[in-house]
């Protein structure tokens, strides 16, 4: 045979391209996906987050794990801001959470430049969750280590969504994740009540972050962020935290 | 010597579509007229040029045929879309704003020569109407008209409209500029079809007025 000229042969595929062209998250034979099983693994031994809606707002709290004295944690964010009505807290691994915070925001934004209108979050939601899902169906990616607490107040009210490495989200009432969310949500079941005012569950939220807490509960080691009726979401700084504190004793 | 002569605007081909469209009390009328003429020929006096984008929402179209029924069905299609996938209406506001976005975006492109009339009654709201054309621009309005009609019937509506007109009062008046337009316009535009958007819906008041 004629050699053929080398302009026609494919080219050689290059490390790290064809090479892993394939879903590394593949099903085991009992049916389960064992990446997302670890993916949630990773949220589990992840600092506790929980929300609860209220019926004039919703609360989301985080616990912010410090692993030494010396950072300096007024720069870390955990809640952070999605629109001015839609706020988000993660428990699992930070830099993947910081993936979705950046495709949430522009995926609303994507969507107030065609409509003009605040995206509702039921809808942003799913947008998210279906980045997470892409994640394990894709080649050369791996799950997200984060499940996700959304929570936004839009025309049809209140919201509080989970969402987590699989992609499958969830609407609650109140919800906690990470290292501490069976006792957190034991807790908030027996202490949720139907129509409780945000100032209450902002009360509930903290003492559910207390009672799983290791150590003193301070204004420096927890988040909080709250939208209220007026739709806009906001982190609470130290000094209301501190307040918060003071009326939970 | 340094402003250029003005000369008529030969693109997109003048259209002989008239758009007539006015806020109520509580619904949106909206009046086109029916006939499909190209230079000296009519083809067609029955063409409904008011398209139903879902049970509270009236597209009314105005320049060349071929984009002009291409664009509207495509914004109902995606209008129709939305509604199926994310399970609630849209608003008339977010509809004018996502129609005006797919004008300015195929401007640089392949643009459609189409002016539009947005009239909508949503629950919150009320009745809005928005009026478009072929550049991008989009304006929220209380009463407006597209075409050569609307040379002449603008200032019978500064004249005669006001807030909250009642049905009858609003019809009368949109009558009133059906008349101005055979009076005044060199073009016979004989038949026109006259659709009202409340909060029951549309009712399609006459198809040839």
């Amino acid at each position: 045979h004629p050699a053929l000229p080398t302009s026609s042969l494919p080219p050689h595929p290059t490390m790290g391209e064809s090479d892993y062209s394939f879903s590394l998250t593949t099903f085991s034979p009992s049916g389960k996906l064992v990446q997302i099983e670890y993916a949630l693994n990773a949220v589990a031994a992840g600092a506790t987050s929980l929300g609860i809606k209220a019926k004039n707002g919703i609360v989301l709290a985080t616990e912010k794990r410090i692993s030494s004295t010396l950072i300096d944690e007024s720069t870390l964010h955990k809640i952070s801001l999605i629109t001015s009505n839609i706020g988000m807290v993660y428990s699992g691994m930070g830099p993947d959470s910081r993936v979705l915070v950046r495709k949430a925001r522009k995926a609303a934004q994507a969507y107030y430049r065609i409509y003009k209108e605040l995206m509702p979050v039921s809808q942003l939601v799913r947008e998210v969750a279906s980045v997470m899902q892409e994640f394990t169906q894709s080649g050369g990616v791996r799950p997200f280590g984060v499940s996700l607490l959304v929570c936004g107040l839009d025309d049809e009210g209140p919201h509080l969504y989970q969402v987590d490495p699989s992609g499958s989200y969830f609407a609650w009432k109140a919800s906690a994740i990470g290292k501490n969310m069976v006792n957190a949500k034991t807790f908030l079941e027996k202490r949720y009540t139907e129509g409780m005012e945000l100032e209450d569950a902002i009360h509930t939220a903290i003492l559910t972050l207390k009672e799983g807490f290791e150590g003193q509960v301070t204004e420096r080691n927890i988040e909080v962020g709250l939208v209220g009726e007026d739709r806009v979401f906001r982190a609470l700084t130290p000094a209301e935290i501190k307040d918060y504190l003071g009326e939970v004793e | 010597s340094l402003l250029p002569s003005p000369r008529p605007h030969s693109f997109p081909p003048p259209a002989m579509d008239s758009l007539i469209s006015l806020v109520g009390d509580g619904f949106v009328i909206s009046a086109a007229d029916a006939s499909n003429a190209r230079s000296v020929v009519v083809m067609k006096t029955d063409q409904d040029k008011i398209m139903h984008l879902d049970e509270h929402k009236l597209l009314s179209m105005a320049g060349e045929p071929g984009d002009a029924v291409y664009f509207t069905e495509y914004i109902q299609k995606n209008i129709h879309l939305y509604e199926l996938k994310n399970g609630v209406v849209m608003s008339t506001h977010a509809v004018a704003n996502y129609a005006r976005g797919e004008l300015a975006k195929s401007l640089r492109k392949r643009p459609y020569s189409v002016n539009l009339n947005l009239a909508g009654y949503d629950k919150k709201v009320g009745p809005s109407l928005y009026f478009m054309d072929y550049l991008g621009t989009m304006k929220k309005v209380d009463f407006t008209a597209q075409g050569y009609a609307s040379f002449f019937v603008l200032s019978t509506l500064d004249r005669h409209w006001h807030k909250g007109m009642t049905e009858s009062d609003a019809i009368a008046l949109v009558k009133k500029c059906i008349d101005e337009v055979r009076l005044r316009f060199m073009i016979n535009q004989s038949k026109f079809m006259i659709k009202i958007v409340d909060k029951d819906g549309i009712r399609v008041l006459e198809t040839g007025c």
